[in-house]
């Protein structure tokens, strides 16, 4: 049973080292960070409590925003995906990540107090 | 007329379902000393010689030395002056046997004021004057000037002053415009409350339009056209005010009073009662006043008591009864006619002249009598019945012998009835209260005692219901009546017995609280809201540096896969987008440093715009190339 499961995994982890571009690994290294971020932000929170509560939220919002925006970019970038978006050239999800994330951490920066 | 009159308010009364408006104010036997007071001052002046002697006759009295006035007046008068000549006049005519001197020099210059161009002062003050010292002068030229005055001057003492000129013309003169004036005058005057009526102009503007209004009716023999209610409410306003300002407002206001009392159609007639509106037995006779509004007794009236309505029972106990007149006071024995105790109705009439306004009166009258109790019996009875009650008799106002003990098995009962002294007949007065004090701790409990349909006073007392009232105290209680009521003449005190009563659960005799309940109560500190425990700073700067970490780690990786800035293109558009997403970073620290939103926005607009132009172009640029490269 184990077997299997770590089977999958090592060849899961292969196929990711060879089939995926390097672009998207770029992308998919800075999702990891935000990633790492918010759970630390969510550890001190269970370990020292919620005081000031406001700016833990904010922050945790921000990391699970950018994540979410993070992942959004990859799926327009990634060529595989390219027949969904048609219209969407790199440049312009690039754009989008970029606008989105100015609005994102305009309410952040209000909300963290 | 006075039958139109007379119609007229019955009309009045009808429609507004009310009650006729009589005199609230009048000048009583004091406040006429008073003015006379006030006018008896030593003259400063001739105007001030002129108010008080004219006032003072007026009233019917006389100055104090008559001789000195006169020489004052000869000495103060200047012979040139219109004003001094008329204030020498009038006041001569007022006193005996003073004669102003008069010379051509003055009839020329009283006759030179007569004209269009003099006020309507000057007018009035020569013409008055003129006809004082018996000079001869022509009434339809006076009327013209007047009536030419009254056009240009629309001020209400501008009309006034016509009015009480018109007084001292020949009848025969065309007077009819200016008596019009009468009316509408009083149009201007203004309603306060449906009881008082004045000028908005002040107390003596309004004395001196009754005294012109009724001057010039009675010098016309027309009745001035003023209703009955808005003769009322000038009295009401006249009267009211009882120390005046400055001697003009007091002569005024005699001037008023005389007017009201001596005139040819309309007499105000204020009816008092002497002493509380009050008969019983011991005294059973109503005496009434009638006076004017000068308080002088109005000897030829005859006062008939049209009837006497009981209140409480709105049934009529006496009707067209004729008060009899002894020593000036009209006096009628009501207690004759056996009246219950209580509040009665009576509504007045006075007549035997035409010209007597606000003549029907109604006064509310209260027959007081002397209460007894009677058929005191206390007795303690058991709750079920069974061992017989004991019941014994107290008479007011001893106390009974033993005491009575009431314990939670048992009730304690008080049966009595009040009856008047006179007439036997049964009371039911507002107060009739049992109280029971406690003499060791000073507790007082106040119960009521309530009549049934026989009018037979019961009080039970259930000491185990009340026990709360008590605070469950046992002990000897001091049982009090008390009997009392507007209408009886002897209140009642009587301590009755004492009753010692027995509670179940007694607990400790607890201090009675009553004196801390107003003494200051301990002071409140206000807690200031405390601030949050923070956790302590080497916790929050671990965290930080770990939660900054992971970038260390982001770098870390960017290196080993290769990510670089080797494709950066050194354009003017890539420069400036770069510079402009710097700045628009930096302006997110500002924000949560110092700015607020509405100033972050428009920084972010003016930024954000600059840095999404060039960023297009620079993305296009980027694009192309990638194109290109393909």
């Amino acid at each position: 049973m184990s077997n299997s499961v770590i089977s999958v995994i090592s060849r899961f982890l292969e196929e990711y080292k060879t089939k995926t571009s390097n672009k998207l690994k770029v992308v998919d290294a800075y999702l990891f960070y935000i990633l790492l971020t918010g759970a630390l932000q969510f550890l001190y929170c269970l370990l020292v409590g919620t005081f000031p509560f406001n700016s833990f939220l904010a922050g945790f919002i921000s990391c699970v925003g950018a994540f979410i925006l993070g992942v959004c970019l990859r799926i327009q970038v990634n060529p595989e995906n390219k027949g969904d978006f048609l219209s969407i050239s790199q440049e312009r999800a690039f754009a989008d990540f970029l606008l989105a994330h100015t609005v994102l951490h305009l309410v952040v920066i209000n909300f963290i107090g | 007329m006075a039958r139109a009159g007379l119609f007229s308010l019955v009309l009045l009364t009808v429609a507004l379902g009310a009650q006729a408006l009589t005199p609230s104010h009048h000048l009583s036997l004091s406040d006429v000393e008073r003015l006379q007071g006030v006018l008896s001052q030593p003259f400063t002046d001739l105007a001030s010689a002129y108010y008080s002697i004219v006032g003072l006759s007026k009233l019917g009295a006389a100055v104090a030395d008559e001789n000195d006035a006169c020489q004052f007046l000869k000495a103060h008068l200047d012979p040139m002056s219109v004003d001094s000549l008329f204030f020498a006049a009038e006041a001569s005519q007022a006193l005996s046997d003073c004669e102003i001197p008069v010379s051509n020099e003055t009839r020329d210059i009283l006759l030179a004021a007569v004209s269009e161009d003099s006020t309507v002062t000057q007018i009035f003050r020569a013409v008055s004057a003129l006809s004082s010292l018996g000079l001869p002068l022509a009434s339809q030229e006076v009327v013209s000037a007047l009536v030419a005055r009254i056009a240009k001057e629309d001020n209400v003492l501008a009309i006034t002053t016509a009015l009480q000129t018109a007084t001292r013309l020949s009848q025969q003169a065309e007077l009819g415009g200016i008596l019009e004036e009468i009316e509408d005058l009083a149009a201007r005057l203004d309603d306060l409350g449906g009881v008082y009526l004045q000028f908005e102009e002040g107390l003596e503007a309004t004395a001196l339009f009754v005294t012109a209004a009724y001057a010039l009716s009675d010098h016309v023999e027309t009745e001035p056209p003023l209703k009955e209610d808005q003769v009322i409410q000038l009295v009401n306003s006249v009267f009211s005010k009882k120390s005046w300002d400055s001697l003009s407002e007091a002569f005024s206001v005699a001037c008023a009073a005389a007017a009201l009392s001596e005139n040819r159609f309309h007499v105000p007639v204020v009816v008092s009662t002497q002493g509380p509106a009050t008969v019983s037995h011991s005294q059973p006779v109503l005496q009434l006043l009638v006076t004017n509004v000068l308080s002088n007794p109005m000897a030829s009236a005859s006062v008939l008591l049209e009837s006497a309505q009981s209140v409480a029972s709105k049934s009529v106990v006496l009707s067209q009864t004729p008060f009899t007149l002894r020593d000036g006071v009209f006096q009628l024995n009501f207690m004759a006619s056996q009246p219950a105790s209580g509040y009665y109705q009576f509504s007045v009439a006075v007549s035997g002249d035409s010209r007597l306004v606000a003549n029907q009166v109604e006064l509310k009258v209260k027959v007081s009598t002397e209460v007894a109790i009677t058929n005191m019996d206390l007795s303690v009875v058991d709750k079920d019945q069974s061992i017989g009650t004991k019941t014994s008799r107290v008479d007011y106002p001893f106390k009974a012998k033993g005491s009575f003990t009431a314990d939670s098995h048992q009730n304690f009962v008080m049966t009595f009835q009040l009856v008047d002294v006179n007439t036997g007949v049964e009371l039911t007065p507002h107060q009739t209260f049992v109280r029971l004090h406690n003499q060791k701790t000073g507790q007082e409990v106040v119960f009521v005692a309530e009549p049934d349909s026989k009018n037979l006073y019961k009080f039970e007392l259930d000491t185990a219901e009340r026990k709360s009232e008590f605070d469950s105290m046992s002990g000897t209680y001091a049982l009090h009546l008390i009997v009392g009521d507007a209408t009886l003449e002897n209140p009642i005190l009587w301590n009755v017995a004492d009753v010692v009563l027995k509670f179940l659960d007694e607990e400790a005799p607890t201090t009675i609280q009553a004196k801390t309940l107003y003494m200051p109560k301990p002071e409140i500190q206000h807690l200031f809201r405390e601030p949050e425990k923070k956790p302590p700073t080497v916790v929050s700067n671990t965290f930080t540096a770990l939660v900054l970490s992971p970038l260390l780690l982001l770098l870390i990786l960017w290196v080993k896969l290769g990510a670089n800035i080797s494709n950066f293109s050194l354009t003017p558009s890539s420069v400036l987008f770069h510079v402009g997403h710097a700045c628009m970073l930096g302006l997110m620290y500002v924000y949560w440093s110092h700015l607020n939103m509405f100033q972050t926005l428009q920084y972010l607009a003016i930024i954000g715009s600059l840095t999404f132009l060039a960023g297009n172009r620079m993305l296009a640029q980027k694009a192309v190339k990638r194109i290109a490269s393909k």
